[in-house]
């Protein structure tokens, strides 16, 4: 007991300093957290509010999950884990490729002007994405299929040939979050110490070996917790891009349906605050597992960057 | 032993005691009400004078039934149906909100008993709008036996319509009332095809289906459903029946042929509406739509009913509103409603706004709307009992008797009045209305071929547990056949 | 390390700056022009389209129907602006609240998660372990959408407030995990402790060395911040009903969002309001241009951040 006292004060600095968030994280993360139980409940309302609904609703153990792993549940957790891996490899191949070369574009002015520029996808949301991209893969009026037409070639029916929708997400993902990804590790690139390039320079590195050397050592540390938190979300996916993209065609949901579109799907009238809180959870609880093995594992090879 | 006796004297004298005072507060209630005010909720674009008219109705409100009004309006789709559901589950109190089967999700909520039953407040409070609300309405929205919410009294059946685009109609001479089935439309679909470019001949999107006599239970994206003429109750899967099956291969044929645009599996948007540049479309309709239709596109339509006008469980749950549990006085609530059916001025209040500022009386029961209406625009269809509102000045004098003559033409579908519950099946059920969302549109609008694609839909449903499903509908539509002897 | 040492840091950072701006460790040519050509065609693909939303919005909505969409309308219009324009005082209230909320916010988050990072960034600190775990695990787990707003409406109060739109989301775990790697990597240690043998408390430590030193992380940070309130809608579903507090953003979904229900549930409303309702929808240019008003000005914000990324690099660690 002495020896707990002994280290609050030891750390009363720094524990005052995490004071705010902590409230916060109580407060909007934590308390809310009892509704998890909702997933094992059939919910029933209460006309005393939600606190009396939860307790005097039935516990039914695990039957609100059992729809996550009906018929196509294999399918759609194969789409989802698969597409999430994907992203997360090429999103860290180009955030990472585009962040070093734009530091390293000699023309500054021309540097930003790419860079506001990639920043501009991230604030279309998807709806308007999702018309816009109709413009071009529209049957009829769409750009691609005029173009299919003048060089005399047979239109393609865009939203029933699933063949190069897995392409288009990749696309489209990538398109929306590289500018946005890329940002850390600029903002990393330019907290590198220069002692190292000048050093580097003195030994006659080659600007390819430099990067091969030092940028990439040096990212790391980013690279890795980024890449862990996201492993955290693989059983979760952006909602718009699965649904308004490929504007919900029936013919592309072998490749375009994944856990939250099949949530939204089967409960959009008749919907179930059990059963979606069931999808959560179970989303929460894949994604969690990962996170801890992965963490696992990087303690055992370099502690350093580890996540805690 | 004796503490036992000790006890139920003390219960029963408590009971007593109870009883009493219950007797004594309804006298007390009956002699004069306590000052309330409602908490009501209700649909469509917020309008700025909202507060204005809710100040307004609370004044006459008070003379009638001491009561004040807080009328509060959120938008069509994830407005209204987010917050509501949120004001819903945390279980915050309100007395009154308009429901349907696509807002608010009436038949979870109703399910999970956030509405109070009203069939008793209804004898004690309502009898004036119980007489006036037709009978079919207060029968089809039973769900086990209760009555969740009060029908908005207005048009009953569904009738689905041929529109046409009078413009083609009058250069073609063509006789509409001629035109009922697909084969029927086909000459002249293939005439406008022909001779006018630029001219879609079938306007639709991806929600177009063609008519099919069936009557679907449950979500009206699911396939499952009985036979209109239905005699046995046998629950069907329609992908799989005779009927669907030609319907699909026309509307295949027409796809083929270009009378339906290439892409109107993922169209979602009605720009023929605005450029008059189609020949043809399928809708529902309503007494007067016609004049309606042309008064708002800006260019004259003509229509003709496909079938007879239908009363579905779909259609009567189309416009309700239900009371809350956590209402604090639903005798009030229903009171209020009771006026909202049967008290033009209320009626007319909440759908016109304030007399002199939003309209102006130009005759008996008939109204000029003033430039300040703009700021006070409501759905009527979403506001009560629709036979109350002034009519405009252009409206024809029978406005509401031909509503009613529709209502009584409407012929009831076998399953009125059967609430199809899916939680003891609920897992298949989401399941079948993914696969159902995946089928739909491209099957109905001709878009992929019928012969093919029917059996996919229909081996791909049984692999989600559709026959589960099915089973479950007719062990429930079995029970409820049995207690209402149908 | 000393105060003169760590000044001498701060003067090795600067002259290590005026190395790093001289032009000779650069890319070769070839090297350079492939990186403007990659560059230059991803950022190609990236404006191309918001350009094509701001002609669209200045398309005669007559031209739009008939033809689609064009990167050369036949007919330019005004009309679009104008019907907003037209319609009030609310955009201008928007855009006060989305301005207020994504300043008071950002600043709000940047402090309270500048500290939170910088705490568990330390390795003397013996509890990082735990308040790192606490903060990951609200990035994996929620209660869901009930309890939290249960949380915000009753226990809280937020509702109809403006607080409702920023408490919300001025912290984020996975923000929390960035700063604090930016802390970790860029901050050495050694002149932490030298601070603290020269009696400097963790507060000024943070404020005087840590931060400055971390300037990239903070400013990314920051940015996300801005960026995130200024597109968020979805507090103001839940919370707002009061339109004065509506952000820009919300009206922009709130017509996209009933634009697609009306086409998606109309047949079940009144057909004849359904087609009143469609009738008196805005125009696609309408929705083009409130796309262009409620995302516009955000694009002039990251130019401003860039400035500070810039400025990290030049501005000292510790001012004495």
């Amino acid at each position: 007991m002495h020896n707990v006292i002994r280290n609050f004060k030891k750390n009363k600095e720094l524990l005052f300093m995490v004071l705010p968030v902590t409230v916060w994280l109580i407060l909007f993360s934590y308390l809310p957290m009892f509704g998890i139980v909702i997933a094992f409940k059939d919910y029933k309302i209460h006309k005393n509010g939600f606190l009396y609904s939860l307790i005097y609703s039935k516990w039914v153990g695990l039957k609100n999950f059992e729809y996550l792993f009906k018929t196509d549940a294999w399918l759609i957790t194969r789409n989802t884990i698969l597409y999430n891996i994907v992203f997360i490899v090429t999103g860290l191949i180009f955030s990472v490729t585009f962040a070093i070369l734009l530091c390293e574009v000699a023309n500054r002015r021309l540097a930003k002007f790419y860079q506001t520029t990639m920043f501009l996808p991230h604030f279309l949301s998807w709806v308007v994405v999702g018309y816009f991209f109709y413009g071009f893969l529209s049957i009829d009026k769409g750009f691609f299929n005029q173009i299919l037409k003048i060089m005399g070639k047979e239109p393609v029916l865009w939203y029933s040939d699933p063949s190069p929708w897995p392409f288009i997400l990749i696309f489209m993902n990538l398109w929306k979050g590289t500018g946005y990804g890329s940002v850390v590790y600029m903002a990393a690139i330019m907290g590198i110490d220069k002692t190292y390039y000048e050093a580097a320079m003195l030994d006659g590195a080659s600007k390819w070996q430099q990067i091969k050397h030092i940028t990439l050592p040096m990212l790391k540390p980013v690279m890795i917790i980024l890449t862990v938190l996201a492993l955290g979300r693989i059983f979760n996916s952006d909602f718009g891009l699965f649904y308004q993209v490929p504007r919900d065609s029936g013919a592309l949901y072998d490749v375009t349906n994944v856990i939250d579109t099949f949530v939204f799907r089967g409960l959009r009238t008749f919907s179930n605050i059990g059963m979606t809180a069931a999808a959560g959870f179970y989303q929460s609880i894949m994604g969690f597992l990962l996170v801890l093995i992965s963490n696992y594992i990087i303690n055992k090879i370099d502690s350093e960057n580890a996540l805690f | 032993m004796k503490s036992k006796v000790i006890l139920s004297i003390v219960m029963v004298g408590l009971l007593a005691l109870s009883i009493g005072l219950a007797g004594f507060g309804e006298a007390r209630a009956a002699a004069k009400l306590e000052p309330y005010e409602i908490i009501m909720y209700v649909i469509g674009t917020p309008q700025k004078d909202l507060d204005l008219v809710s100040a307004e109705l609370s004044k006459y409100l008070k003379e009638k039934i001491n009561t004040t009004i807080k009328l509060r309006q959120f938008d069509w789709g994830d407005e209204y149906n987010q917050k509501m559901q949120n004001i819903i589950d945390s279980g915050q109190p309100f007395d009154i909100c308009f429901v349907a089967s696509w807002a608010a999700n009436f038949l979870r909520n109703a399910h999970n008993g956030a509405f109070l039953p009203l069939e008793n407040l209804i004898e004690k409070y309502g009898q004036e709008m119980k007489a006036v609300i037709h009978p079919l309405f207060l029968e089809g929205i039973r769900m086990k036996g209760h009555i969740y919410a009060i029908p908005n009294n207005k048009e009953l059946g569904k009738q689905s319509v041929w529109r046409f685009n009078k413009k083609y109609v009058d250069k073609y001479n063509i006789d509409i009332t001629k035109i009922k089935t697909l084969e029927d439309l086909e000459p002249y679909l293939k005439l406008i095809k022909k001779n006018e470019s630029g001219v879609i001949p079938i306007s639709a999107d991806r929600t177009f289906n063609p008519y099919l006599p069936f009557d679907i239970i449950g979500e009206s994206r699911t396939p499952y459903g009985v036979y209109l003429d239905t005699k046995d109750y046998k629950v069907i899967n329609k992908f799989e029946a005779p009927e669907t099956k030609e319907t699909l291969k026309k509307m295949r044929q027409f796809y083929k042929a270009g009378y339906i645009r290439a892409d109107v599996a993922t169209t979602i948007k009605g720009d023929d509406e605005k450029t008059g540049k189609w020949f043809v479309g399928k809708c529902d309709t309503q007494p007067l739509a016609d004049i309606m239709w042309s008064q708002t596109l800006g260019y004259p339509v003509v229509s003709t009913p496909i079938h007879e006008p239908i009363v579905y469980n779909e259609s009567i749950t189309g416009s309700m509103f239900a009371v809350s549990v956590t209402s604090q006085n639903p005798e009030r609530a229903v009171m209020f409603l009771n006026l909202l059916n049967t008290d033009p001025k209320v009626r007319n209040m909440i759908d016109h706004g304030i007399e002199g500022r939003h309209y102006k009386l130009v005759g008996d029961g008939v109204i000029e709307l003033l430039p300040e209406h703009r700021d006070y625009d409501m759905p009527s269809f979403a506001l009560g009992n629709l036979f109350l509102i002034y009519r405009y000045q252009q409206d024809p004098p029978d406005k509401w008797e031909q509503f009613k003559k529709f209502n009584a033409q409407s012929k009831k579908a076998p399953t009125l009045g059967f609430v199809f519950d899916p939680s003891p099946v609920q897992t298949e059920y989401a399941a079948v209305c993914n696969v159902a969302d995946e089928f739909n549109a491209m099957l109905y609008t001709g878009a992929v071929d019928p012969n093919v694609y029917l059996q996919k839909a229909s081996k791909k449903l049984k692999a989600a547990g559709g026959d589960k499903v099915m089973a479950e509908m007719q062990r429930q539509i079995d029970k409820w056949r049995a207690e209402n002897s149908k | 390390m000393t105060r003169s040492e760590i000044n001498r840091f701060h003067n090795d950072d600067l002259r290590k700056r005026r190395v790093g701006g001289n032009r000779f460790n650069s890319l070769p040519l070839g090297g350079e022009i492939c990186a403007h050509l990659m560059v230059g065609l991803f950022s190609f693909l990236c404006v191309f389209p918001f350009a094509f939303v701001i002609i669209i919005s200045f398309t005669d909505e007559k031209m739009l129907v008939e033809n689609g969409y064009r990167l050369f309308p036949e007919k330019w219009s005004l009309a679009a602006y104008k019907y907003i324009v037209s319609s009030g005082e609310q955009l201008l209230q928007s855009y006060f609240i989305t301005i207020f909320i994504t300043i008071v916010g950002t600043l709000m988050g940047v402090l309270m998660m500048g500290m939170f990072s910088y705490a568990i960034s330390r390795s003397t600190f013996r509890y990082k372990n735990f308040f790192t775990f606490m903060a990951v695990f609200t990035m994996l787990f929620n209660g869901g959408l009930v309890p939290y707003y249960m949380v915000c409406t009753q226990l809280l109060h937020l509702r109809d407030t403006i607080w409702a739109l920023i408490l919300p989301l001025c912290v984020n775990a996975f923000y929390i995990v960035v700063l604090r790697t930016f802390f970790k990597t860029m901050v050495p240690e050694s002149v932490i402790e030298s601070a603290k043998i020269d009696g400097a408390n963790e507060l000024r430590i943070f404020f005087q060395i840590a931060a400055p030193i971390a300037k990239p992380g903070i400013v990314t940070i920051a940015l996300f911040l801005t960026l995130g309130y200024w597109n968020d809608w979805f507090q103001a579903l839940l919370f707002i009903e009061n339109n004065k507090l509506y952000p820009v953003q919300y009206m922009l979904k709130k017509l996209e969002s009933s634009i697609e229900f009306i086409y998606m549930y109309s047949g079940y409303i009144d057909p004849v309001k359904r087609v009143e309702i469609i009738a008196s929808l805005p125009t696609e240019a309408v929705r083009m241009a409130m796309v262009v008003l409620a995302t516009g000005p955000i694009i002039f914000a990251y130019p401003f951040f860039q400035k500070y990324y810039v400025r990290g690099l030049t501005v000292g660690a510790v001012k004495e």
